[in-house]
């Protein structure tokens, strides 16, 4: 039995190896391990030995052939007649795989011409389809051996399918541009010229559509469904939400909290800001009414002390500072709770503003502060005594605000908060200490 | 332009630079007389000879050694590693002398060596001639490293290469030495520490290194058809990095994919994804992932090899999370 020499695969990813130099002419004795030629790969060039002994034949490959894996090159045959004199046709390396694949059993009974099947060759160990590019022969079509048939596509490269013998084209079964399982017959070659030549697509003769590559497609619906279905994440007090969204959230003012109680769902990223546009409408009904809903408190006095202190301490001191005395009054008002901390307390009087710090427990006149030394206020005062204004209501500020107006023969004192302030108790006990103070300013020495 | 294969780019990048420059010669197995491997070296012994085309034994660290020796004596050595794999067997001649000894001369000895090898998977060469080490590298103060993308980087990140007085790792992908890519005709540098833009987004960064560019650039246009708009950015150096380019991206677009193919765990993703969340932190919207090959050996067989690998669909699909808000969990 002569054995076949074929062009080995030398490495995992080779589809062809170029014939550098044949060691044996034809005829040759050759022993088991005898090298018989070298073969160049992309990564080196190797000598091929002999796997049986016997003599060289049927050479079918010259120095500097690019030959595909697997084919037949040559034979070591019993004997140094060549086989093909002799008659015997060399074998197609084709053969085996042919007989192996039937063509699908879904396909119609062919009106087919009977003839050599050209199937899809595997171009890559980690093939399953091939596109096909491009045939370069049609129906009816004589080819010779070698000649291109087709071109074809795989994940790393495109290559040439050439006829692995002469006769004509007699059926072409898939189409340009069709994906084509490794394996599968795209055409029909015949000795004889065929009478009637066949040409269809793929799809035309029922064959199935290579599921590798529509797969995809149905999966890719699920994350969809499932992202859908994902139900809100617990936080566990914690806002979930993107850096850049926290962020942007700061820069512009909005409390994501609010996000929380319309019940968007987290972690919030940046899109989910846009949710707030909506929230606009409901702000007054929820969180808004909380933040706005402010504490106003107003006292009359109808006989105040603080005119005729003021003019008595100017008298025996010498010098009489209005805000800096309204500051302590404020600030000894606002003390309870506060022992330990500094109070600085603003006094607004129409172009005036002094800053005063801890005034309550400075000596007189001296707690004004330059405005940059001095921290944010704990109080605000607006002493409108020399104006007409009689009633305010202008909202709650950064701070509790006192206002000190002129009311008949007395003075009217309005404090207005908002509810984080100072708690109820707290401005009542606020307002109450500081017009008992403005009433009788003896008791602020006491 | 000319349209040349990534093999031909470096092999035109050497021979250029060994005409021009007397002292840079090239050593390795095989590269003269047996084919050289891959072929990249064709035709180079033909020119240069064998005094400047040195085929050496199987001994690694014998001629990395020797060439370390030869770029501290004033040569420019080209030393051809036959798989990045071997890098393990040349780590002391690496990364304790070639690496160190500038900075323990106090600055009177250079190692203008280049150690020229390859990296990437699916070439169905098992666990063994497989791996992407370029992390192991760019951990070694001392030592640049360089990840072409296409035969235009090859060439022009080779040449800055031969001509750097430091040590520097170039790693080139096995399979894309066929691959094409338009290289002028004309000479050109590509400078270390600048990275490409290869396509400009504003939903997502993608940041591939070698042949993870192709599949960041695969995967953007999977996401373009979905209305999603991916940068595209590749490293070309991984040290020096240029974190400018990087940054910038990410805080337009807040959202980025690293894509490398060494192993994903304590990896060149792990690596930029960290600056990036260090210095671009609260430009960020989603958290940056890392998408790096799986933490198994490189197994054999085809069918599982395939799935070790980033590929445009998992990077398109990881892409598609984190800009629909999804949260992402712990890998």
């Amino acid at each position: 039995m002569p054995h076949e020499v074929i062009m080995p695969a030398l490495g995992m990813a080779q589809d062809a190896g170029r014939l550098v130099a044949w060691l044996k002419k034809p005829g040759d004795p050759i022993a088991e391990g005898d090298a018989l030629f070298e073969v160049e790969t992309d990564k080196a060039t190797m000598e091929v030995e002999a796997q049986a002994p016997g003599f060289l034949t049927d050479v079918r490959a010259a120095e500097g052939d690019d030959v595909p894996v697997g084919r037949v090159i040559a034979r070591i045959s019993e004997t140094a007649e060549t086989a093909e004199t002799a008659g015997a046709a060399l074998p197609e390396p084709s053969a085996p795989s042919e007989t192996a694949k039937k063509p699908p059993a879904s396909a119609p009974p062919d009106d087919l011409p009977e003839g050599r099947s050209v199937i899809l060759p595997a171009l890559g160990m980690a093939q399953d389809t091939g596109l096909l590019v491009a045939w370069h022969v049609s129906p009816g079509e004589e080819v010779a051996e070698g000649d291109v048939l087709f071109e074809v596509e795989t994940d790393k490269t495109t290559m040439e399918v050439s006829a692995e013998a002469a006769g004509f084209v007699a059926a072409i079964l898939a189409e340009d541009g069709e994906e084509v399982p490794v394996g599968e017959r795209v055409a029909i070659l015949t000795a004889e010229k065929p009478t009637a030549p066949v040409r269809q697509k793929r799809s035309a003769a029922g064959v199935e559509a290579p599921q590798s590559h529509e797969a995809p497609a149905a999966p890719k619906e699920t994350p969809a469904t499932e992202r859908a279905a994902t139900p809100p994440v617990a936080t566990g007090g914690r806002i979930l939400a993107s850096p850049k969204a926290r962020r942007l959230a700061l820069e512009e003012g909005l409390d994501l909290a609010r996000l929380v109680e319309a019940g968007h769902p987290q972690p919030f990223h940046v899109r989910d800001l846009e949710a707030f546009k909506t929230l606009q409408d409901a702000r007054p009904a929820t969180a808004a009414a909380a933040a706005q809903a402010t504490r106003r408190i107003t006292a009359d006095i109808h006989r105040e002390g603080f005119s005729e202190f003021l003019a008595w301490a100017a008298e025996s001191e010498g010098h009489a500072d209005a805000p800096a005395l309204l500051a302590a009054f404020a600030a000894a008002s606002f003390r309870s709770g506060r022992e330990h901390a500094a109070i600085c307390v603003i006094v607004e009087r129409f172009g005036e503003e002094s800053r005063h710090l801890d005034p309550d427990r400075a000596a007189t006149g001296r707690s004004a502060v330059p405005d940059e030394d001095a921290p944010a206020p704990d109080l605000i005062l607006r002493d409108l005594r020399h104006v007409s204004i009689s009633s305010v209501e202008l909202g709650a500020e950064d701070a509790p605000v006192l206002t000190i107006m002129k009311r008949g023969e007395g003075l009217a004192v309005t404090l207005e908060c908002g509810a984080g302030h100072l708690s109820a108790a707290a401005a009542l006990e606020l307002v109450s200490g500081f017009t008992g103070r403005l009433e009788e300013p003896l008791r602020h020495l006491l | 332009m000319r349209e040349i294969t990534l093999s031909q780019a470096v092999n035109e990048a050497i021979a250029e630079e060994m005409r021009r420059d007397p002292t840079v010669f090239l050593m390795g197995e095989d590269v003269a007389e047996a084919g050289t491997p891959f072929k990249v070296l064709s035709g180079l012994v033909e020119e240069f000879g064998t005094e400047r085309v040195i085929d050496t034994p199987i001994s690694e660290p014998g001629f990395v050694g020797l060439a370390v020796g030869a770029a501290m004596t004033g040569a420019r050595p080209v030393v051809d590693l036959m798989f990045g794999d071997f890098i393990y067997l040349v780590m002391d001649q690496l990364c304790n002398q070639a690496a160190k000894q500038h900075y323990m001369s106090g600055g009177k000895l250079q190692v203008p060596m280049v150690l020229r090898t390859n990296l990437g998977a699916t070439r169905r060469s098992a666990a063994q001639h497989s791996q992407s080490l370029q992390a192991i590298v760019a951990h070694i103060p001392g030592l640049k490293v360089a990840l072409p993308s296409s035969a235009y980087e090859a060439k022009g990140l080779m040449k800055t290469a031969i001509r750097d007085n430091n040590p520097v790792v170039i790693f080139e992908d096995k399979l894309m030495y066929q691959d094409k890519a338009p290289v002028p005709e004309d000479e050109y540098l590509i400078p270390f520490g600048e990275a490409a833009v290869l396509r400009e987004g504003r939903d997502i960064t993608l940041i591939g290194t070698s042949s993870m560019v192709q599949v960041a650039g695969k995967a953007a246009d999977i996401l373009a058809n979905e209305g999603i708009s991916a940068e595209v950015i590749d490293p070309r150096t991984i040290v020096p990095l240029d974190e400018a380019t990087l940054l910038g991206s990410v805080k337009k677009t807040s959202r980025a994919i690293v894509i490398d193919e060494g192993h994903q765990s304590y990896g060149v993703t792990a690596e930029i994804a960290s600056r990036l969340n260090e210095k671009a932190f609260y430009h960020l919207d989603a958290p940056v992932l890392r998408m790096g090959a799986m933490d198994v050996p490189v197994p054999f067989s085809p069918a599982l090899e395939d799935l070790t690998v980033p590929t445009p669909e998992k990077v398109a699909d990881a892409a598609r999370r984190l800009c629909a808000g999804e949260m992402i969990h712990a890998a």
